[in-house]
């Protein structure tokens, strides 16, 4: 008989890992179980977790869409976007007096109720843009927007939320609606931002917006500001603060302030939170226990491995690389179920916007590799201290 | 010149102790055995007598508490754990009373397992069990799992992969336990082959006396004690 020359270190692993892989895919039950359970638990884990980043971006969503200007100024009670506390009209000279200010423009935005010619009514957000500037209007077909709102009482709405206020689906280019008894014409669409009140957003010319609006004695809601070239906007935000009194904050500081509002406000991070938790549940649960019976089933065989001559080392790697393959394969299901569902979401308003974000896909696979790993690790312990002998034992 | 010993295997005043609760049992008292090559030496007795933990000490799975433990002129006793798996690997073929063969992977696979894990290629190691395989006439199930084979048939898988790396000592535990008679006798035929090989020692360990023909010595243990070293006069002739 020829015996062959042995090769040492990492075929004998290769080797090892084979074996391992076909003793794990030999069990159907407990390979299938543990790939979609891991599946099932990224899916749960990523896909709850890019909702509530997409829930949580909806608070920012209307300072995101004003991406012309640098700067919201404020009264210094407003703690997110939607809170209309008005200003005085003299807030915006007293912002454009400021050094370092390039351009202020006023921006109103207001709850305001729309009856159709049809007799529906709906709720809308109400936004008055610059009437010169038109600096506010979302950026998705900018040119046809600053045209259409040139007229009086013209409006151009987010096509994206019609249906709210015409069920039907009719074009709404052309309708007349009703604002406090003011008569108004959707004049053009554009696409805005979906923002947490679910409200479709109708813009005006700041002028016509405050003319329709019930009288107090001030309409003014931001003040949106340019800062000169090589003035940075932070700093440009306090003197702004520290000239008028009024709170200025950098766009990416009050879109964080629209964030923080909704996680210190609501109920959605711990609801999604739990949700989240439950996934990570899940994983470990499944993870643990199959692969923890997958290894007791066969404590025998891996006895009679390490009797033959496999060392601890190479019994770990075997139980790892079985661990690797099902996290592997379980993570892609899960993030792909995740793809599939934000991907085909995209069609439903409510959903319009949300993404798996790189920190969620690289997060959930830095957790699932967590979790099979340690519950891999904890389930061969029992082997590495198996007494070998034990195979004599019957 | 080196010496070599014409036994592959010497244990000398081996005592062994396992703890039991605060006491401790001693199941053997200072036993003294040697085995040699080109013979099929059978270690029986009752059962709890210690020939099994006799097998484990000579094989290297288990450690003795005093005493020494020569393998191929290797102190067992000596060596580091890592070591001692790495000679186990190479040096011994196991052959257990449940087969042991890994459901999952087929016949020629399992009998490679000693080959791959001491790193030979896949491939060669499959044609390497394959030989083996044909020689003890598992040629033609070398693809099957080994639930589609008889308990004989496994068992010859497990001679295989105890034979595939060609050892120097083979240790038996209850080869023939679980098998009916025909088994059992076809399954000793090729033991008592490999035994004829003046570089191998087999060292079977049973309580199955229908297969005490085979033995060229047999070992008498008792309360953990050698009562009986030699061919019995009592037993038939080896065939």
């Amino acid at each position: 008989m020829v015996t062959l020359a042995t090769q040492s270190g990492q075929r004998s692993y290769l080797g090892m890992i084979g074996i391992a892989l076909k003793m794990l895919m030999g069990d159907p039950v407990k390979y299938f179980g543990l790939v979609f359970g891991i599946g099932f638990s990224t899916l749960l884990m990523s896909q709850q977790a890019s909702i509530f980043v997409g829930l949580l971006t909806w608070g920012a969503n209307p300072v995101l869409d004003v991406r012309q200007a640098q700067i919201w100024v404020m009264d210094p009670r407003v703690k997110q976007p939607d809170q209309g506390q008005p200003i005085s009209d003299q807030s915006l000279y007293r912002v454009r007096s400021v050094d370092g200010v390039a351009w202020a423009v006023p921006y109103a935005r207001s709850a305001a109720t729309v009856k159709t010619m049809q007799g529906n009514i709906a709720a809308v957000t109400l936004v008055g843009v610059d009437n010169q500037s038109m600096v506010g209007l979302p950026e998705e077909n900018l040119a046809n927007s600053m045209a259409a709102i040139r007229g009086r009482n013209a409006a151009i709405l987010d096509g994206n939320t019609t249906h709210l206020i015409w069920a039907d689906g009719r074009d709404p280019i052309g309708e007349a609606v009703e604002i406090n008894d003011n008569r108004v014409v959707v004049t053009g669409l554009t696409s805005s931002l979906t923002n947490f009140s679910g409200l479709p957003t109708l813009y005006m010319k700041y002028s016509d917006a405050i003319a329709i609006t019930p009288p107090e004695r001030n309409k003014l809601s931001f003040v949106l500001v340019e800062a000169k070239p090589g003035i940075e906007p932070e700093a440009l935000a306090k003197r702004i603060t520290e000239v008028t009194g009024l709170k200025a904050l950098t766009r990416q500081q009050f879109a964080a302030a629209g964030t923080q509002f909704i996680i210190e406000n609501t109920g959605i991070p711990i609801s999604f939170g739990a949700a989240i938790g439950l996934g990570i549940l899940v994983a470990v649960v499944i993870t643990a226990l199959t692969l923890a019976m997958f290894v007791a089933e066969n404590l025998k065989n891996f006895g009679a491995l390490k009797a033959i001559g496999v060392t601890n080392r190479q019994i770990l790697v075997m139980v790892l690389s079985q661990a690797l393959l099902v996290g592997f394969i379980g993570y892609g299901i899960g993030i792909g179920g995740t793809a599939a569902f934000l991907y085909f979401g995209q069609a439903d308003p409510s959903l319009r916007g949300f993404k798996a974000l790189g920190e969620i896909v690289g997060g959930s696979a830095l957790l699932v590799m967590v979790i099979v790993l340690s519950s891999a690790y904890v389930s061969v312990r029992k082997v590495l201290k198996l007494d070998p002998a034990i195979v004599f034992r019957g | 010149m080196t010496l070599v010993s014409p036994q592959a295997a010497v244990i000398d005043q081996v005592i062994k102790e396992f703890p039991s609760g605060n006491d401790v049992i001693r199941v053997l008292h200072g036993i003294s055995v040697g085995i040699d090559y080109g013979k099929m030496t059978m270690l029986v007795g009752p059962s709890g007598c210690g020939k099994t933990t006799v097998l484990s000490i000579l094989s290297g799975t288990l450690s003795a508490t005093s005493g020494t433990v020569t393998v191929m002129n290797e102190r067992l006793d000596r060596l580091k754990n890592d070591d001692l798996v790495r000679f186990r690997r190479r040096k011994i073929g196991f052959i257990f009373q449940q087969y042991n063969l890994i459901p999952t992977l087929n016949v020629a696979e399992n009998a490679a397992i000693p080959l791959i894990s001491d790193g030979v290629a896949w491939e060669d190691a499959l044609a390497q069990s394959g030989r083996m395989l044909d020689h003890l006439g598992l040629g033609p199930h070398k693809a099957k799992y080994p639930r589609q084979l008889s308990g004989g048939q496994q068992q010859r898988v497990a001679i295989a992969r105890a034979l595939s790396h060609n050892p120097a000592l083979v240790v038996c535990d209850e080869p023939t336990a679980a098998l009916d008679a025909a088994s059992g006798q076809a399954v000793m035929a090729l033991l008592d082959e490999a035994a004829d090989d003046p570089n191998r020692a087999v060292l079977v360990v049973t309580h199955d006396d229908r297969i005490f023909s085979f033995a060229d010595r047999i070992i008498r243990m008792e309360d953990g004690r050698v009562i009986d070293d030699g061919l019995s006069q009592s037993l038939p002739q080896k065939v």
